[in-house]
């Protein structure tokens, strides 16, 4: 029993660090301070240059749709390396990004990508692990 | 391993660790997942490491020459008093931010360089060397403060990682064989069990057909 709750830890500690609540591009461009608090209650602070590079990818009306940060989903039966961006702004923005296709509303990205991502989006983007599937 | 565990080979037992053995099995992916990206993150962090590293390096080599030479044209008290008038508070705002758990320190400094009017001392007694110097201390302590930052965060992601592996390496090495041996046992035992009741039912069958 003492091990199940061990994983059940675990696993919960995987995604503490995502936000409790994500903010729209727009309210981060138009804030002072942008962040936003995570699951165990640290802040997780948006870099103002990131936030213009995104903001001059997208127009005002998408800049409300696009939540931040970007979650990328890591989840094991897509196989390892490879993980999912969802939301119509999210993928147009991380295909423009990344110099992919993709299109709807799903995007499959895999690991050299995903290093680019993150070295092109360090704050504006967060792991998410689907611990589901 | 099974006494170990200190199991009973019932089928309740079984599926209990059945079920323990998959959710033992996710977390191991997801943990290893979870280390492939701290990898990417670390080292990402370190190529962003050296390469600030080097222009740190070029820049307060350059600094230095610099001053050296103002210094043999200016004569070192002057240069000294100069840059005693020119003290300054820097304002850092420093933030923290998440990676995979992992909070890592963000400094952003609104400005470092400034102008010569700016710097306090007096541009009519010194020479337009000494901007230079100031210019150039001005830029190293930039990319100083961008690299204390990036190795900050090289430091905790590497503790990050090495937590990650070892819990990784004990679900693969020690819980996840402790649970399929035990499963194993079980199996066996209700197996053993099952032919057990079989050799008992057709010997008492043979029993009674026996007597009848």
């Amino acid at each position: 029993m003492k091990m199940d709750r061990l994983l059940k830890v675990e696993l919960e500690r995987l995604n503490l660090h995502l936000p409790k609540e994500r903010i729209s591009l727009y309210e981060a461009l138009s804030s002072a301070k942008p962040h936003v608090v995570a699951k165990n209650g640290s802040i997780h602070s948006f870099k103002r240059e990131e936030l213009e590079l995104l903001g001059k990818m997208v127009g005002e009306e998408a800049q409300k749709k696009l939540r931040l940060p970007i979650l990328i989903s890591i989840e094991p039966r897509l196989g390892r390396g490879a993980a999912r961006i969802t939301g119509d702004v999210e993928v147009k923005v991380v295909s423009q990004l990344l110099g992919k296709e993709g299109r709807g509303d799903e995007l499959i990205i895999y690991r050299p990508e995903i290093a680019l991502l993150r070295r092109k989006l360090p704050t504006t983007s967060q792991y998410l692990f689907m611990c589901t599937g | 391993m099974a006494q170990a565990l200190a199991i009973s080979p019932t089928r309740m037992e079984l599926m209990k660790l059945r079920r323990r053995a998959s959710l033992a099995k996710r977390g191991h992916e997801l943990l290893r997942e979870k280390m492939d990206a701290l990898i990417i993150e670390f080292f990402e962090v370190l190529r962003r490491v050296r390469e600030v590293r080097a222009k740190a390096f070029d820049q307060l080599s350059s600094a230095y020459k610099s001053l050296s030479m103002c210094m043999a044209r200016m004569g070192t008290i002057e240069t000294q008093q100069a840059a005693n008038e020119s003290k300054r508070e820097l304002q850092i705002e420093a933030s923290t931010r998440l990676v995979m758990g992992v909070l890592t320190p963000t400094l952003e400094v609104r400005k470092v360089e400034r102008s010569a009017l700016e710097r306090g001392y007096s541009l009519y007694t010194t020479s337009p060397l000494l901007d230079e110097v100031a210019r150039n201390f001005e830029v190293s302590l930039r990319l100083l403060i961008e690299l204390a930052e990036l190795e900050e965060s090289a430091r905790v992601i590497a503790g990050e990682l090495e937590r990650t592996k070892r819990r990784a390496n004990a679900l693969e090495y020690i819980i996840i064989p402790r649970l399929l041996d035990s499963i194993k046992f079980i199996v066996m035992r209700l197996d053993e069990m099952e032919r057990e009741n079989f050799s008992r039912m057709k010997r008492i069958k043979a029993m009674m057909e026996r007597r009848g």
